[in-house]
């Protein structure tokens, strides 16, 4: 099913989505930064360029709380967040980078045990892809068979028209029924041409050759070279799609507070140590190597997939200029 | 595997019954589930690990030190050496904490069906062997003979003390103990000697057995070779890592060995497992 949908009126869809309580999330502006963010109106929209952080946040907090707890007199007790609360959700804008990370996350959050607060937020939300009609140098999608225009991950999925307005597919059932819903807020395709897609400069990767390396190269005198300037700052896991370690820690006294699940990252110095003081990951070339096996070999043994959108926001991002594609660059060289 | 929905996070409550302080820090709970049916229902195998909470200070990975044969409550033993450890030393009998699990793959008991066993330990690391011990000790008829050669830094480092008599005491169990040179008291009857030269000595035979082993990673590192020595396979050979760990549900991405989750994957494997991953343990 593809239809069209004014500017005009995807604001109204936006603003329909909220008079029917759900909660949209979408790029909005705030100063000079674009982010995505929970929306007050279709006004605030603001799909001009890619968000500045992820959209993971809106399935996997930065931090939440998975039980409370309280001590008294007669022992403690705990309180369940309950999960299945979570508010109905719709990602309006999410780029193709940003949209293909759940599908990815889902594996590690559904295997064998169920993450609950993951898992019910990804129930409860719906997608709407944006294609990405310009790239700018650190793009990288196409290097890992993803596209400016690809539909991964979107339920509905947006793309510019010459002269405004945008073409609207319906990649899931999901996106069929919310279009559905709001029918009258779409047309019937028309003659104006999408944009045509950016086109990032970045070839496209040989994954199964960088993997074969990565199986063979545990050890090699390349991580200490590449990871040499590496700050572990964690930044750019904290940027990431689908980066998605954590830490789980309690806040609060000691009679009440609450046990939170928050991003953590394997760049940092004490990820890994142990009680006895022993970190099997002491130096920093070693974590990075972690990152860069996780994203391109252990994700791929377990699940079968890429951990990496090629979003970019690593490159943007690294305080000391170190440049994932650069990496990939090398390793393939050497394979 | 769980219910939709349900939060895999929350850990079951358990009172602390019985508090054994084995050395100066070390110190052995012994814990009951407060809800009825979780006391009926929770079942574990030998070498299953939980995460522990002191409500306020967070979780903690230890293995669960009981024998999955002895019903009604579990047991653990740890160090306090950080935020959680320190807090979960500073509870007493009667407190309550969090208990998420079991977790993690166990010890293939029934496939030492009919063989003898050797455990090898080293000072705090008897509670993930102690659960396989009992287990064993409780189905006794059902294996050949069983060696443990167990050592600490000194006679007080030693946990299980009590335990230690009633393994010694046993005809069915022939129990090896040492401490370090200078290491014992003036009552000390055990040997004197680091665990794997005490091992090659003991010398127990390779034919129909397998080897158990926990320890620090340099007690390992030198026990292997001394139980190559003696005849005994990779494949014969078990011991479970401890990378750290918070979800312990393979899913926060830190206590992976390459592509080995340790809390998916072990914390049990075999030396030929062992040696087959990146050395980043």
């Amino acid at each position: 099913m593809v239809k069209t949908i004014t500017e005009e009126n995807l604001r109204a869809l936006i603003d329909a989505l909220l008079a029917e309580g759900k909660r949209v999330v979408g790029p909005h502006r705030e100063s000079d930064v674009i982010l995505y963010a929970p929306l007050g109106a279709g006004s605030d929209f603001a799909a001009d360029e890619l968000p500045r952080r992820s959209a993971k946040e809106t399935l996997f907090p930065l931090c939440e709380s998975i039980l409370t707890y309280e001590r008294g007199k007669d022992g403690a007790k705990i309180t369940d967040v309950e999960p299945d609360r979570f508010p109905e959700t719709v990602l309006v804008g999410a780029r193709p980078c940003d949209a293909a990370g759940a599908p990815i996350l889902d594996a590690v959050f559904s295997w064998d045990y169920d993450d609950p607060f993951y898992l019910e937020r990804r129930r409860r939300t719906t997608v709407i892809g944006f294609a990405c009609t310009a790239a700018d140098s650190a793009c990288f999608c196409t290097a890992v068979g993803l596209a400016p225009d690809a539909t991964k991950g979107s339920d509905l999925f947006l793309t510019p028209l010459e002269g405004g307005g945008y073409r609207c597919e319906a990649p899931s059932a999901q996106g069929e029924v919310l279009l559905g819903a709001h029918a009258g807020l779409f047309a019937e395709r028309t003659a104006a041409e999408p944009l045509p897609p950016a086109r990032p400069a970045v070839d496209g990767f040989d994954l199964p050759r960088l993997k074969a390396w990565l199986d063979a190269h545990f050890e090699d005198p390349l991580w200490a070279e590449i990871a040499a300037r590496c700050a572990g700052c964690g930044a750019c896991a904290f940027l990431c799609p689908v980066c998605h370690c954590f830490d789980i820690v309690d806040e609060g006294g000691e009679n009440r507070g609450a046990r939170r699940k928050s991003w953590d990252a394997c760049g940092f110095g004490k990820f890994t140590n142990h009680a006895s003081g022993h970190n099997p990951r002491e130096i920093q070339p070693q974590r990075f190597r972690n990152r860069v096996m996780h994203k391109f070999k252990y994700y791929d043994d377990k699940f079968g997939q890429t951990l990496c959108t090629g979003c970019g926001r690593c490159i943007r991002c690294c305080p000391v200029g170190i440049d994932l594609v650069e990496v990939l660059e090398q390793i393939q060289a050497e394979g | 595997m769980c219910e939709a929905g349900k939060n895999i996070y929350l850990p079951h409550l358990a009172t602390i019954e019985e508090i054994t302080q084995e050395t100066a820090d070390i110190r052995s709970l012994r814990l009951v589930f407060q809800d009825e049916r979780v006391r009926e229902d929770f079942t574990f195998r030998a070498g299953q690990f939980a995460e522990y909470s002191a409500f306020g200070a967070g979780e903690s990975t230890f293995c669960i030190a009981s024998s999955p044969t002895r019903k009604g409550h579990i047991e653990c033993c740890f160090r306090a050496v950080g935020r959680v450890t320190g807090a979960l030393q500073s509870l007493e009998v009667g407190d309550t904490i969090g208990v998420r699990g079991p977790y993690g793959n166990s010890f293939p008991i029934e496939e030492f069906y009919g063989k003898n066993l050797v455990f090898v330990a080293g000072g705090i690391a008897l509670p993930p062997l102690r659960t396989v011990i009992w287990n064993c000790l409780d189905l006794r008829e059902k294996f050949g003979d069983i060696t443990i050669v167990y050592g600490a830094r000194t006679e007080n480092d030693l946990v299980y003390k009590r335990e230690l008599v009633l393994w010694q005491e046993r005809p069915d169990v022939r129990l090896v103990r040492t401490v370090d040179p200078g290491g014992d008291g003036p009552d000390w009857d055990g040997q004197v000697g680091f665990v794997p030269n005490v091992l090659g000595e003991a010398a127990p035979s390779a034919e129909n057995s397998v080897a158990l082993v926990c320890g620090p990673p340099i007690m390992i590192k030198f026990t292997l070779p001394v139980l190559e020595k003696l005849g005994f396979a990779d494949e014969a050979i078990y011991t479970t890592l401890e990378n750290r760990m918070k979800c312990g549900l393979g899913k926060c991405g830190r206590c992976n060995v390459g592509n080995v989750y340790v809390c998916k994957d072990g914390p049990v494997f075999t030396a030929a497992q062992v040696k087959a991953m990146p050395q980043e343990f």
